[in-house]
């Protein structure tokens, strides 16, 4: 069995979904991926997972800048809806400006900030953390 | 008239005439202030009233020859004029009638109205009657008067402002000379105009509910920028001030206005507005710019560097190439190119109010931990002289990449075959903490290089990690921080850089 069950990415650039879950199966960590291409998807996406009942994934891996609806909006709408299961979220994104990492400090649930490009090493020990925290 | 005259002041040494009319006509004259004299040209003796001799402050027995009547006299033109004026009294029977000035015994010096009629006897002048009257005060009050009348008129002529008063409708009554030059006009094309007329159009409603509020004293005087326009059709920017002269009842006489040109302050004005605006939009294009790099174009080699990681680790026999170590370099490349260009964008807009005190020896300590390696390999001897005491203000990130910078180059540029020796030590000057980072090594050639020492990307050694940033970078996060830096070097001698940073007291 996978260290994790599903892994959701919200990212609108489809070379770092294509890299990102490649890093994912080489570490033999997860092989279902849920994609959504902005927060608006995702939020829609989401809903309509916890109405059926289905599973939503353990780990959220989130892009900031996005259109129609980007990170920090998906984050406003995310933190209202009812979850039952514990979920990390991590933001990834390229962004490295000190104004973002402020921001993130103000989300409960937020994790941590992951600054682009993710390497091999850097998916490895994210979920070492994310299992020695549950 | 000489009938009257001689009634009236020939009081002494007047044989007729008794004692009453002589004490009566005395006190005639003291009320009158008007003394009276009398030469006899027979005898050639001079008769003095009380008067006169109180006038000249000489004893009351005093009594002078000619000379010494006449050097009375202020020396001078007053002196000669009395001359002049009794020789022709003498020798013409001339009257005269004259302003003078004396001197008296306490040496005073007092104007006096003096007064000559000559007596004939057959058509022979005999004698010189006269009056003599202290007319000091009233000189002094009118040429007081005077003298101030004219300092405020060249005052107001002359001011460096233009200056106008303006009658309660509007009319020049009067005006100075730099009010017409600034309008262009002559005092004659404007006196008795209205000085509305002068106004820029777009201007004119300004003054009205002013100049009503001081008509009805709710206040006395006001300030405003405002146009005119001058005679040669051109605009003219003036600070006009306006005060309302009122009489003892209060009620409004006319207005004082003075105008200043401000034309030019207003041109400089516009032209710091407009590069003012300028700098923003340019500086907001900056940030744009620092945006793009920092997310857009790191997204993309950031792509790229993941894309090649995965490559290698899937596709192992795509990389035994030509090709794939040349596109991995490149990859590299760009990404630290993105990263220094990150470095540089963030400087320029941190803000300064991230400064913090920090003391100077620990972080030089620090960041001679960092070299532990470079320093044992090179046999590096550092020397340090920095009071562990001085505290300099500074972002601790700067402080520590300034530092780290100017140190790995002092380690980096050593002559070959020789032990780099560098010396550090640290001065407070003024509110200043001057560091100086002193090293043997191969030394820039200024002359050639001065100009784009810290320039972006310039390198002037053949290192090979000579990257032509370290000095860039450094030298912005020195500006950012209110900090200089200053450079002297000799090749194959060594370099010196002094950084001064802010001094922080305790």
């Amino acid at each position: 069995m996978k260290q994790i069950n599903s892994v959701c990415l919200i990212d609108d650039d489809p070379v770092f979904i294509f890299a990102i879950k490649r890093i994912f199966k080489l570490s033999d960590v997860c092989e279902n991926f849920t994609v959504y291409n902005n927060g608006e998807e995702a939020i829609e996406g989401l809903t309509q997972t916890i109405a059926s009942g289905k599973h939503i994934p353990e780990l959220i891996l989130l892009d900031i800048n996005m259109p129609i609806m980007d990170g920090w909006q998906f984050l406003d709408e995310f933190t209202t809806m009812t979850v039952s299961k514990k979920i990390t979220l991590y933001l990834v994104s390229s962004s490295i400006d000190p104004v973002d990492f402020k921001k993130a400090k103000e989300y409960e649930l937020i994790t941590d900030f992951i600054i682009k490009p993710v390497t091999r090493k850097t998916v490895i020990d994210l979920v070492e953390n994310m299992i020695q925290n549950q | 008239m000489k009938d009257v005259y001689n009634q009236l002041f020939r009081t002494q040494n007047v044989q007729t005439g008794n004692d009453k009319t002589n004490s009566f006509l005395d006190t005639i004259q003291q009320s009158l202030a008007i003394g009276s004299w009398e030469v006899d040209l027979q005898t050639m003796e001079i008769t003095w009233s009380s008067l006169t001799r109180s006038i000249h402050e000489v004893e009351h027995d005093f009594t002078p020859n000619i000379e010494e009547a006449i050097h009375f006299y202020e020396e001078g033109k007053y002196r000669e004029l009395i001359s002049m004026l009794f020789d022709k009294a003498v020798n013409n029977g001339e009257e005269f009638d004259a302003e003078l000035l004396i001197r008296t015994a306490k040496n005073n010096l007092k104007w006096v109205r003096s007064i000559g009629f000559p007596i004939l006897e057959n058509n022979k002048v005999v004698k010189i009657l006269g009056v003599f009257q202290d007319i000091t005060e009233k000189t002094n009050t009118f040429k007081e008067l005077e003298y101030k009348e004219k300092l405020i008129r060249t005052t107001i002529e002359n001011a460096p402002n233009g200056m106008a008063l303006i009658g309660l409708e509007g009319q020049i009554i009067d005006l100075n000379k730099n009010f017409c030059s600034y309008l262009g006009y002559t005092k004659k094309e404007l006196m008795h105009t209205n000085v509305n007329k002068l106004s820029h159009p777009q201007d004119i409603n300004i003054i009205p509910i002013h100049i009503n509020e001081m008509i009805n004293r709710e206040k006395d005087s006001f300030e405003c920028e405002k146009r005119y326009l001058k005679k040669d059709g051109s605009i003219i920017y003036c600070l006009l001030s306006v005060s309302i002269v009122r009489n003892d009842a209060n009620k409004p006489l006319h207005f004082i206005s003075t105008i200043i040109d401000i034309t030019k302050s207003k041109a400089i004005n516009k032209k710091i507005e407009y590069l003012l605006q300028t700098t923003k939009s340019q500086n907001t294009r900056l940030q744009n710019f620092a945006h793009i790099v920092s997310h857009n174009l790191r997204s993309h080699s950031g792509n790229l560097e993941m894309l090649l990681e995965l490559m290698q680790e899937e596709i192992p026999e795509s990389t035994k190439n030509d090709f794939f170590p040349l596109i991995s370099e490149a990859v590299n490349k760009l990404s630290e190119t993105i990263q220094n260009l990150n470095e540089v964008a963030d400087i320029n807009t941190k803000e300064k109010q991230d400064l913090e005190s920090n003391n100077l020896l620990d972080f030089t300590n620090n960041a001679l931990g960092t070299f532990r390696a470079e320093i044992l390999d090179t046999n590096a001897k550092i020397n340090i002289d920095i009071n562990n005491k001085i505290e300099v203000l500074a972002v601790p990130a700067y402080l520590d990449s300034i530092l780290l910078n100017f140190l790995s180059n002092a380690i980096k540029y050593k002559k070959e075959n020789s032990i780099p020796v560098i010396n550090i030590n640290a001065e407070k000057i003024n509110n200043y903490v001057k560091i100086n980072i002193e090293d043997n090594g191969l030394g820039i050639n200024l002359d050639l290089h001065k100009d784009k020492i810290f320039g972006l990307y310039k390198t002037f050694h053949q290192h090979e990690d000579a990257r032509g940033l370290g000095l860039y970078i450094t030298k912005n996060q020195i500006d950012a921080m209110d900090g200089k830096v200053e450079v002297t070097s000799k090749v194959n001698d060594g370099t010196t850089f002094s950084i001064y940073l802010r001094y922080e007291a305790n």
